[in-house]
């Protein structure tokens, strides 16, 4: 003789259980081999390593194939990243008289 | 002995429980968020790993590249040649690629130069661009990047700046499938030559050289011979890249080390709280229980059935929002962490990895340890005489 809540506790797990592995299921076949593939013969085709998950930066995007602080030979226009530059920022008086002496 | 679960002493728990409502949903609810970050965090870092891994091995075997004063600067062409009479070298191809910096959008596209009219790139163009038109002025673009010049009306063609100044026209011809967006977002692959003239790289020079060896255990015999041969170069194996990509892990998951640790140090101060002492009314229902002819065993055993009741409840739902939300929601809050500030975010859609590992550590590192924390206190109480309980 099972009781009334025993059974609620019980269906409410079988739910649950039952919720998780479709969820599973589902996620399961969504992502197929071709997916995989066709990242395959990208990556292939390009020979870059890295995601783009970090796209900001060259440094970042393609980190093993440069070095720790390249930001500064890539392109002079890329913004400044370290923190210690939004901390201790320059003075930008320096910077136009510099301007103006040019 | 019979019956061993005893179905009398499940609803004296579930009437416990609901008993001590509002404990019993404050308990549920923060164990449920924690297994849920933590399920989350641990799903994204290992869809990330699988991914990773899953292309690490189609990258070339070495690559070369010069290093002048420290930096680094174009190789000649010339060395591909020297290289491919190494012994055990299959074929050696100089790559021109760089990044542009588009200034409008503060982007950086990473351009590739392809060869033109070759079979194998037009093969794996079959697989991995939605249409495809590879005409001398043309170029294949990722999804972000057909995105960012859309929003300054560059829809059919983009207009690079050379060095020089120039403008160097270039029709968009086919746009990467959304299935490649996490390696391919910033991607621009065009042929070799229309790459020379935008970063102005002489026929003779190329940005680095891919060397394809075919005995994977003669790959650092071959990359010391090119280091021996060429001292200026520097020489990157695969299993550097393989080094490199677990750095990168390190680096972005270090922010969820902290996370990680911050959700299991507040796990434990939950479990110490409840190690440290029963309330005075649960001492007092054992101490009942007791007088009115309960054995310790069957104390506990209901205690256990409390404690299992709301941690399998907690873990399966925990891991149920986990899934939706790293899977079908595209983690919207954590995501952040891994795309940074960039214009150009992929939509971080990651591959779906079913990894048992993460599903039973935290498993025990929750339901077990929540039993634990609710049976030790009560086998204290339990072991002490009615009276002096219940006093």
């Amino acid at each position: 003789m099972i009781n009334k809540k025993s059974r609620v506790l019980f269906y409410t797990f079988l739910l649950l259980v039952g919720a998780v592995i479709a969820e599973i299921t589902y996620l399961g076949s969504k992502s197929g081999s071709e997916r995989i593939n066709s990242k395959v013969a990208f990556v292939k085709m390009v020979g870059l390593p890295d995601l783009a998950i970090s796209t900001e930066a060259s440094y970042v995007r393609h980190r093993s194939m440069s070095d720790m602080f390249s930001i500064f030979k890539d392109d002079g226009s890329l913004r400044e990243y370290f923190v210690s530059t939004f901390t201790y920022s320059h003075s930008r008086i320096i910077n136009k008289k510099s301007l103006n002496e040019k | 002995m019979r019956n061993k679960i005893n179905i009398y002493l499940i609803e004296y728990a579930i009437n416990s429980l609901l008993r001590q409502k509002y404990k019993s949903f404050f308990i549920t609810t923060v164990l449920t968020l924690i297994i849920f970050i933590l399920t989350s965090v641990f799903f994204i870092t290992n869809s990330i790993k699988y991914e990773l891994q899953s292309t690490v091995d189609t990258l070339p075997e070495i690559v070369v590249q010069k290093i002048k004063a420290g930096r680094h600067s174009d190789i000649d062409v010339s060395v591909a040649d020297d290289i491919l009479e190494i012994a055990g070298v299959n074929s050696t191809v100089s790559r021109v690629w760089g990044y542009y910096y588009f200034e409008n959008l503060g982007v950086n596209f990473s351009i590739v130069g392809i060869e033109k009219y070759e079979e194998q790139y037009k093969n794996s163009f079959e697989n991995v661009a939605k249409t495809l038109d590879f005409s001398t002025n043309s170029m294949i673009v990722g999804e972000g990047v057909k995105k960012s010049m859309k929003k300054i009306y560059y829809n059919e063609y983009f207009n690079f700046i050379k060095p020089d100044g120039k403008l160097k026209k270039i029709m968009i011809s086919g746009v990467f499938k959304g299935d490649t967006e996490l390696e391919s977002n910033d991607m621009i692959v065009m042929s070799k030559e229309n790459v020379r003239e935008i970063f102005d790289i002489e026929d003779s020079k190329a940005t680095d050289i891919v060397v394809k060896v075919s005995n994977i255990d003669e790959i650092q015999t071959v990359a010391s011979k090119i280091k021996l041969m060429f001292p200026d170069s520097r020489v990157i194996t695969k299993d550097d890249l393989k080094i490199s990509y677990q750095n990168i892990f390190d680096y972005k998951s270090g922010v969820f080390l902290a996370l990680f640790i911050i959700t299991l140090f507040t796990f434990f101060i939950i479990i110490y709280d409840k190690v440290s002492g029963l309330s005075s009314e649960e001492k007092k229902e054992i101490g009942i229980l007791k007088a009115i002819g309960w054995r310790v065993n069957d104390i506990l055993k209901e205690k256990f059935y409390e404690g299992f009741i709301i941690s399998i409840f907690s873990y399966l739902f925990g891991v149920l929002l986990s899934l939706a939300f790293v899977y079908i929601f595209k983690a919207p809050l954590l995501q952040n962490i891994f795309t940074g500030y960039s214009e150009l975010k992929t939509s971080f859609e990651l591959p779906f990895v079913f990894d048992i590992q993460t599903l039973s550590i935290v498993f025990f590192l929750s339901v077990p340890i929540y039993i634990a924390a609710t049976i030790i206190p009560s086998w204290k109480s339990a072991t002490l005489e009615a009276d002096e309980v219940i006093r």
